[in-house]
């Protein structure tokens, strides 16, 4: 079988990591424990480093199969329909709207521990076949709702890395609660 | 073409479950003991395959190769099969599974299938993390994505889809923990709760609470899976394995579709009823995954004992309870028994095992059972395994 293909074709070349000045909100919860051994935004490590370089430059992006017009979630390097890989990166929508939501009140894992309570959910990304779960910030879960509108952000991690979140129009003033 | 051999479950123990003092090699050293004393004509020497289901042995007791360690700790020394199972939460009845398809096929003919987990760890954190590596770890378990959360979810679409009620969730929460009080064995043993005590615990992950969920969990079990024209040497009350079913379809929250139609389960109850021969109206008895109270709401849907968006109902109105229709969880479930992974499909099959041979309490015993259905899920519920256990005549 033939080694995957680099499936970045329409994206930037990668380029020197920018690791100081976020130019995104950092996390008030760090969560890199889960994150893996290897950073895998880390081109010597892994094959998708293209997302996270799209997510540093306010692209939220994943595969999709050339061959099938599959949308495939997380990024793949072979496309599990047509067992090929010739993919392309293209951009997701930034917004979306809950399909359901809880809240980690207790058990939370390590490096999490702090942030308890915090919300998570499916989110509805607007216009694609996507459900996606994430973390919910900007509103506490008790004002959240299912249909609620989130958007998609990119956050900096304490190590430098970066990932992404949901978060949660405010609150339009004078709205109750 | 030689006809395949039958299979049966020919006793098996368990050990006690709940937060003990005593590690992974010491739990499986208990429930060995009690294997032995259970069925007293066994002999070490006979049992020629080990299967281990171990869900993460090697996070919780930072150990692997646990095969051969467990082989050791029971004084076995397998010559025809020796493996672990892991498939998270059902890894204990893929340890059943293999070694039914083992005998059936003539590779075996008398094994013993053992599952095992040591989850309390000095720093729960650190065991919440290991929960969280059962997701798609990178991009789900990264957002803080364990059991609770997810099946919270799954509840809140079936209250916003079929109106269910958190009374219903109690309802559920509170025949297991009551069909626990019978079983010595269980983690919430001789603790009584009300719906109206378990509708004021703790929100774990909302609309959940403390009641709602199956706890992290120190315990193991073991059954001796045999061909079945050996049976009788070890049991006068051998339970038939009928039938078998196992679907997977996704593993990134991404990919899981309606959260309150799992058809991954009814793709797996048709298998595993056309295998058996019998419809869900056949059974007497089920042993549900109920690692939360909403879990076996959604089940029992999707196994045809009730309508899709009834499951709450069929708690309320008794239907799962003794003198309902089919009595779910009388071992106590995962809610009252709680929920050592590797463990608790084991723990399953030896409830089947002692309901068919009568050797429970009368305040669980189903009256004069046939028919079983054993239910595992794993992960987020995009696994589902079954199988069906028919009394010896
Ligand atoms: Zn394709």
């Amino acid at each position: 079988m033939a080694p995957p293909t680099t499936p970045a074709a329409e994206a930037p070349a990668v380029t020197a990591r920018p690791r100081a000045a976020p130019a995104t909100p950092s996390s008030p919860a760090p969560i890199p424990t889960l994150l893996d051994f290897h950073p895998l935004e880390d081109p010597r490590f892994t094959e998708i480093a293209a997302f996270f370089d799209h997510l540093r430059a306010g692209r939220f992006s994943t595969t999709r199969c050339r061959r099938d017009g599959r949308l495939l979630w997380p990024p793949r390097t072979v496309c599990p329909e047509c067992h090929r890989s010739e993919l392309e990166w293209v951009d997701l929508p930034r917004h979306g709207r809950i399909y359901a939501f809880s809240a980690v009140l207790a058990g939370a894992p390590l490096g999490m521990e702090e942030a308890v309570p915090f919300a998570v959910g499916l989110v509805d990304l607007d216009g694609v076949p996507l459900r996606l779960f994430g973390r919910i910030e900007g509103r506490p879960w008790t004002e959240l709702a299912i249909g609620a509108e989130v958007n998609v952000e990119g956050f900096d991690l304490p190590d430098g890395r970066i990932f992404y979140r949901f978060r949660a129009r405010p609150a339009s003033p004078g709205a109750p609660g | 073409m030689s006809e395949r051999p039958e299979v049966a479950v020919a006793g098996g123990a368990t050990t006690r479950f709940g937060v003990r003092a005593a590690t992974w090699s010491e739990l499986v050293q208990e429930a060995g003991r009690r294997l032995f004393e259970a069925i007293p004509e066994l002999r070490a020497e006979e049992v020629d395959s080990l299967f281990v289901g171990a869900a993460e042995p090697e996070r919780f007791a930072f150990q692997s190769h646990v095969a051969p360690l467990a082989a050791e700790l029971l004084g076995l020394k397998p010559r025809r099969i020796l493996q672990r199972t892991e498939l998270a939460c059902a890894s204990g009845q893929s340890a059943i599974r293999s070694a039914y398809a083992a005998i059936a096929a003539g590779l075996s003919d008398v094994a013993v299938a053992l599952g095992v987990e040591k989850m309390n760890l000095p720093s729960m954190a650190e065991a919440n993390t290991s929960m969280a590596c059962v997701m798609d770890r990178p991009w789900d378990g990264a957002h803080g994505a364990t059991a609770p959360p997810f099946f919270a979810m799954v509840a809140q679409r079936h209250m916003r889809e079929f109106g269910t009620t958190e009374e219903a969730l109690a309802a559920v929460s509170e025949k297991n923990h009551r069909f626990a009080n019978s079983n010595p064995d269980a983690q919430f043993h001789a603790k009584s709760f009300s719906r109206e005590k378990l509708r004021g615990l703790p929100l774990v992950a909302p609309p959940l609470r403390l009641g709602d969920c199956s706890s992290m969990t120190d315990g193991a079990a073991a059954v001796l899976v045999v061909r079945g024209d050996l049976a009788r040497k070890y049991t006068s009350n051998p339970a038939w394995i009928r039938g078998t079913g196992q679907y997977s379809d996704w593993h990134n929250l991404a990919n899981a579709g309606d959260l309150t139609d799992w058809v991954g389960l009814r793709q797996a109850g048709r298998e595993a009823f056309r295998s058996a021969g019998i419809g869900p109206a056949d059974l007497d008895f089920a042993e549900l995954h109920d690692c939360f109270s909403i879990s076996e709401i959604v089940a029992g849907e999707a196994l045809g004992f009730c309508p899709a968006g009834q499951g709450g109902a069929y708690a309320l109105d008794g239907k799962s309870s003794l003198g309902g229709e089919i009595v779910v969880n009388p071992r106590g479930g995962l809610l009252g028994c709680g929920h050592p992974l590797g463990a608790t499909g084991i723990a399953q099959a030896v409830e089947v095992y002692r309901q068919f041979a009568a050797e429970v309490p009368p305040e669980r015993q189903v009256p004069d059972p046939e028919w079983a259905l054993v239910h595992n899920l794993s992960g987020s519920a995009n696994v589902h395994s079954l199988m069906v256990y028919q009394r010896g005549g």
